[in-house]
């Protein structure tokens, strides 16, 4: 099987500061914009691209991502050449092979890659909402000549040190890499997107497999050594819509973009779409007493009540009276009579009684949890 | 499960011309994201049939094009599954259901099958029937043929034994009769015959009124709970559709929507299919729009049955009555210049 490009989509991440909604499921898993989850946009952005061989690393609970993935088939990535290859730590003669870093994870699955016999490889992360053509990507890469091709975007100065920050020349060349740094120096961050020609990975991987100091990151230890070497690495401008839903403040967020037509972040683009599993559920029913405004609503649901600037995914159920602004009702949660909720992400599947109200006027989103329901539950029985 | 399908996909219904021009009765598309065919199919995969074959007649593209090799029912199998049976017969025969000069096209289904029952079912219909039920009810009734009822109404899906099919389709022209529906109706000796009564949501569809009527039943509550189950789901080819948005400024009330789709303006009482567009300040009360449709800025629908791909300009009027809907074929452009 010899395949041109081979993406490597890292799916192991817990994120952790999205609180109940990580505890069962990795990040790459979690419900996004009504119908998705966050791995749709990275699996769709590969097909989109004509990239047909994935490798999917997993390891933090990963069984609903196994499951979700399956065959691939919504994705298109069930082929007998490539298609999709879930990739799990597994033990060995000499032990268990957990992933340290994202470094590790790409070498301990360096059999898939031979196997594969690819000429670039493609990092990915499952965590990020997105829409990119990664062909553009790769042949900027090999315009280049590069070793290394790091896809990067401006973002605000004051984020900037939340991420991988890079310092280019006049050329896109990259002269400099800090990783989460204090002060940074430019605010051109990293999308953890990367290409490698193969070869050179394959060197650096073994070699910093040897290193016990190595904390086995691309970020803090793959990409410094390949710029101390002197390796040809060069960042590749990205203009468009990106956001790493990492807190459930930029999860709220990621999903209110979806409503604003300025924001980028179009789903309904015939022409990129974003491919995802399709459950077999009845159309969207919008009763005489319901009311939809400025909002994105899925199949399966029953709407009785007031939807504002939200996002309802599929079999919600909005009884009569409850209102429901600026917030994300995931699926299968019922919102009972007369319940309002502002700002307010509702986890799947849970039922918010009768009169419960949380209106956060212009704080932080709130993530309801079934503890906060049987709280109010006792203090109005009280 | 030791039940045989026959979907007969072959019989017209005049009375639906204008939305079967170019596909099937079978394929006419209904409730927003199904087609008619789906509730059928569905209905016999929920009951356990794994052995079903279609038997469509011209035009069948679009027919085909939604049943593929059956995997959105699960029929995609190594053993048993779908079949795909085209008839050639055009004349005859194909106004009622189970037509045997056209299963005689395709005996060697029945010949070759080892199940001792045949449900002979059509795809006009739309029910919730349990045959899993109805054929327990059949056997213990010692009957030779039974018939879904409800209501007094005939569901026109029969179930009986492949030998007495078998015996029905080679001995047809000697005994004068064409179909199944016929020696139901003609209750043809020496047979015994049976009744299931059917208790649930059902819909007979035959005419652009009844199409209507049965598309503006489902905004009820009462009868979407009787025909959309959680353990019998109606399946259907899926299409990766976003979620519908709702833009300032929209209006909706009492609406069965698709995915996909984008309203600006006001839908009162209406069905709307996957992809449809409701531009700013139109109005649409008691429609049907199907897929990819676009209604533009400040038109007023009321009573219009829009089929898939028709584009309404910007301003138009038009008022059809709940007798007689206006009916816009597949593909039609309608301007105000038009109708002046």
């Amino acid at each position: 099987m010899n395949k041109k490009v081979v993406a490597m989509l890292l799916a192991g991440g817990q994120g952790s500061r999205l609180k109940s909604l990580t505890y069962t499921i990795a990040k790459p898993a979690l419900p996004f914009g009504g119908k998705y989850r966050i791995i749709d946009f990275p699996l769709s952005n590969c097909t989109n691209s004509g990239i047909d061989t994935v490798g999917v690393l997993t390891q933090y609970q990963p069984h609903v991502l196994h499951a979700y993935i399956g065959l691939g088939t919504p994705w298109d990535l069930d082929r007998h050449n490539g298609g999709v290859t879930m990739l799990p730590p597994y033990a060995e003669i000499d032990g268990n092979k957990w992933y340290a870093g994202t470094a590790s994870a790409i070498y301990q699955n360096m059999s898939f890659l031979q196997t594969c016999e690819p000429e670039y490889v493609l990092i990915l992360s499952g965590d990020h909402i997105y829409k990119m053509d990664y062909e553009l990507l790769i042949d900027y890469h090999k315009e280049h000549d590069a070793d290394v091709t790091i896809s990067v975007l401006e973002v605000p100065w004051e984020e900037a040190s939340r991420f991988g920050v890079i310092h280019v020349d006049d050329k896109m060349g990259v002269n400099e890499f800090d990783e989460k740094p204090e002060k940074p120096k430019s605010n051109l961050a990293s999308m953890g997107v990367y290409v490698f020609t193969w070869k050179k990975l394959k060197e650096y991987l073994e070699s910093d497999n040897r290193s016990t100091a190595s904390s086995h990151d691309f970020g803090k230890d793959i990409l410094p050594a390949m710029l101390s070497n002197g390796e040809k690495m060069v960042a590749y401008p990205f203009k468009g819509y990106w956001k790493d839903v990492g807190t459930v403040e930029s999860l709220w967020e990621a999903n209110m973009d979806l409503l604003d037509l300025n924001s980028g972040l179009n789903l309904h683009d015939p022409d990129w779409r974003i491919y995802s599993s399709n459950p077999q559920l009845p159309p969207q029913v919008i009763n005489e007493t319901g009311t939809v405004v400025g909002s994105m609503v899925n199949e399966g649901c029953v709407i009785s009540g007031e939807v504002v600037k939200s996002i309802i995914f599929q079999n919600v159920t909005i009884k009569k009276d409850a209102s429901v602004s600026e917030s994300v009702v995931m699926s299968g949660a019922i919102i009972n009579k007369g319940a309002k909720l502002h700002r307010v992400i509702v986890p799947p599947k849970l039922v918010v009684p009768e009169g419960f109200e949380i209106c956060n006027q212009q704080g932080e989103v709130i993530l309801l949890t079934q503890e906060q329901l049987d709280e109010w539950k006792e203090s109005v029985r009280k | 499960m030791n039940l045989l399908a026959v979907v007969d996909a072959s019989v017209k219904k005049e009375g639906l011309q204008d939305l079967t021009m170019q596909r099937t009765v079978s394929s006419v598309p209904f409730a927003g994201r199904y087609r008619l065919i789906d509730f059928t199919l569905s209905n016999l995969v929920n009951s356990g049939v794994s052995t079903v074959g279609i038997f469509p007649s011209y035009p069948l593209a679009s027919l085909l094009d939604h049943i593929g090799v059956g995997k959105s029912w699960d029929l995609d199998r190594r053993k048993n599954g779908l079949y795909f049976l085209p008839v050639t017969q055009r004349d005859g025969g194909l106004s009622s259901v189970g037509a045997f000069a056209a299963l005689e096209e395709h005996i060697q289904f029945f010949t070759k099958s080892n199940q001792p029952h045949v449900v002979v079912t059509n795809s006009f219909v739309i029910t919730q029937l349990d045959f899993k039920d109805m054929l327990e009810q059949h056997i213990d009734s010692g009957a030779d043929i039974t018939e879904a009822v409800s209501q007094g109404v005939s569901l026109k899906n029969y179930i009986l034994s492949r030998e007495l099919l078998l015996e029905l389709i080679q001995t047809h022209q000697d005994k004068k009769v064409v179909s199944v529906e016929d020696v139901v109706n003609l209750k043809k000796s020496p047979h015994v015959f049976n009744e299931y009564d059917y208790k649930g949501y059902f819909a007979v569809i035959d005419s652009i009124q009844s199409y209507f009527e049965a598309s503006f039943a489902l905004l009820d509550e009462e009868n979407r709970e009787q025909l959309f189950l959680k353990d019998r789901p109606i399946y259907t080819k899926v299409k990766d559709e976003p979620p519908t948005r709702y833009m300032n400024g929209s209006k909706v009330k009492r609406a069965l929507i698709a995915n996909g789709s984008t309203i600006m303006g006001e839908v009162i009482d209406s069905t709307i299919s996957r992809g449809v567009y409701i531009k700013k300040g139109a109005r649409i009360e008691k429609c049907i729009i199907m897929q990819k449709s676009s209604v533009e800025e400040n038109c007023d629908l009321k009573y219009v049955i829009a089929d898939k791909d028709v584009f309404i300009g910007e301003g138009v009027v038009l008022h059809g009555t709940a007798e007689h809907p206006i009916v816009l074929r597949k593909g039609e452009t309608v301007r105000k210049e038009d109708l002046r």
